[in-house]
């Protein structure tokens, strides 16, 4: 049975829902619409960031099939940016030191989590497993905008199709990126390392309509001059909760004021 | 095991975990619930420091790039998304092109 999408989730803090409802019924067709919106802008994104990835990691001496894994084991960019320069400098500072890094870089992965589970899902933890190796910026920043438009028990099958799919482009960029890098001259690799914080402040730009993500924007953006004050495998980790802690604390005043 | 694998098990495993620690935490809560306002404003303030420091003080290649051409690329790239919300792939290849472009004049 098809049922026509409703718009459930309009309380601020989400990402904007499509204009265009869509109809789905299930898990099954709702898999397609996500693998064809992770071919859209977030592929074009995700492809040109990996792609610099593979070509950082075969400077760095490592190996395709270890740029490969780290695409789909870790699925956080900065955290395997902390790596491969970690691998650039022959491992001076230690490994633990390096993961740690890398680890404290992708802490983001948390409050994700946190936020995307009761809209992905209505409180049933097992149906989320297979979900959550893809639980990522651009995965969840989709999510976020799409999934309130979808039905619920559609969400999982869109999110595993954007997120699967995303995940292979993912791979076969950074592998393309390790095999193409001696070609790869600064001025392409400046232009596809802009193009994934473009597209993030377009996810976010679309949003600032909506008061809860546009106080948390704006936070967020005053908090990044903690990157000049903390080393930088905190900073962002800062960032994200002083600015988010201070949106929160400003839409709960203006609530109850 | 070699440094550089030792490295990728455990980051790759601690991200998990994070992951998996974030649905555990959130399974059975609403999304009304504040600890889920709190933690999306945390997450959405993340990604904005994230672009900030990408665009005002990145590292790497994109160092090299002016921070005027930055700027024009995310100003244009912003400026056509508001136009229409949902032309994320014009308004992403508009911003480069301009970066580009004002590289190129720089």
């Amino acid at each position: 049975m098809n049922r026509s999408v409703v718009q459930a989730d309009t309380r601020p803090g989400w990402f904007p829902c499509p204009a265009n409802p869509r109809t789905m019924s299930g898990m099954s067709t709702a898999f397609l619409p996500g693998l064809r919106e992770a071919l859209g802008a977030a592929g074009v994104a995700m492809a040109a960031t990996f792609l610099a990835f593979g070509a950082a990691a075969q400077e760095a001496g490592l190996s395709p099939g270890w740029a490969l894994l780290a695409c789909w084991g870790i699925y956080g960019m900065p955290g395997q940016l902390v790596l491969v320069q970690a691998a650039a400098t022959g491992w001076a500072g230690g490994v633990g030191t390096a993961v740690m890094g890398a680890v404290a870089v992708n802490a983001r992965f948390l409050p994700m989590a946190v936020s995307l589970t009761p809209v992905l899902s209505a409180g049933d933890r097992w149906r989320l497993l297979p979900a959550v190796p893809f639980i990522a910026v651009t995965p969840w920043a989709a999510a976020m905008r799409a999934l309130p438009a979808i039905d619920r028990p559609s969400r999982i099958g869109w999110f595993l199709g954007f997120g699967l799919t995303s995940w292979l482009v993912a791979g076969t960029a950074a592998l393309s990126g390790f095999f193409i890098a001696a070609a790869l001259g600064p001025e392409a690799r400046a232009a596809l390392l802009f193009v994934n914080p473009l597209y993030y402040a377009l996810l976010l730009a679309a949003d600032l309509d909506k008061p809860a993500p546009r106080r948390a924007v704006l936070c967020g953006a005053a908090a990044a001059g903690l990157a000049f004050l903390l080393p930088p495998a905190m900073a962002l980790l800062a960032a994200g909760l002083l600015g988010g802690s201070a949106a929160f604390l400003w839409g709960r005043r203006r609530a109850t004021g | 095991m070699p440094p550089a694998d030792l490295a990728l098990v455990l980051t790759a495993l601690a991200c998990l975990g994070l992951r998996l620690v974030g649905v555990w935490l959130a399974g059975g809560m609403s999304t009304e619930h504040p600890a889920i306002a709190w933690a999306t404003a945390v997450a959405q303030a993340t990604l904005a420091a994230f672009v900030t420091l990408a665009i005002i003080a990145p590292a790497g290649a994109l160092a090299d790039v002016p921070l005027a051409a930055r700027l024009a690329g995310l100003g244009a790239g912003v400026t056509v998304c508001l136009m229409n919300r949902r032309w994320l792939l014009p308004a992403l290849l508009t911003g480069l092109v301009v970066m580009l472009g004002m590289r190129a004049l720089v």
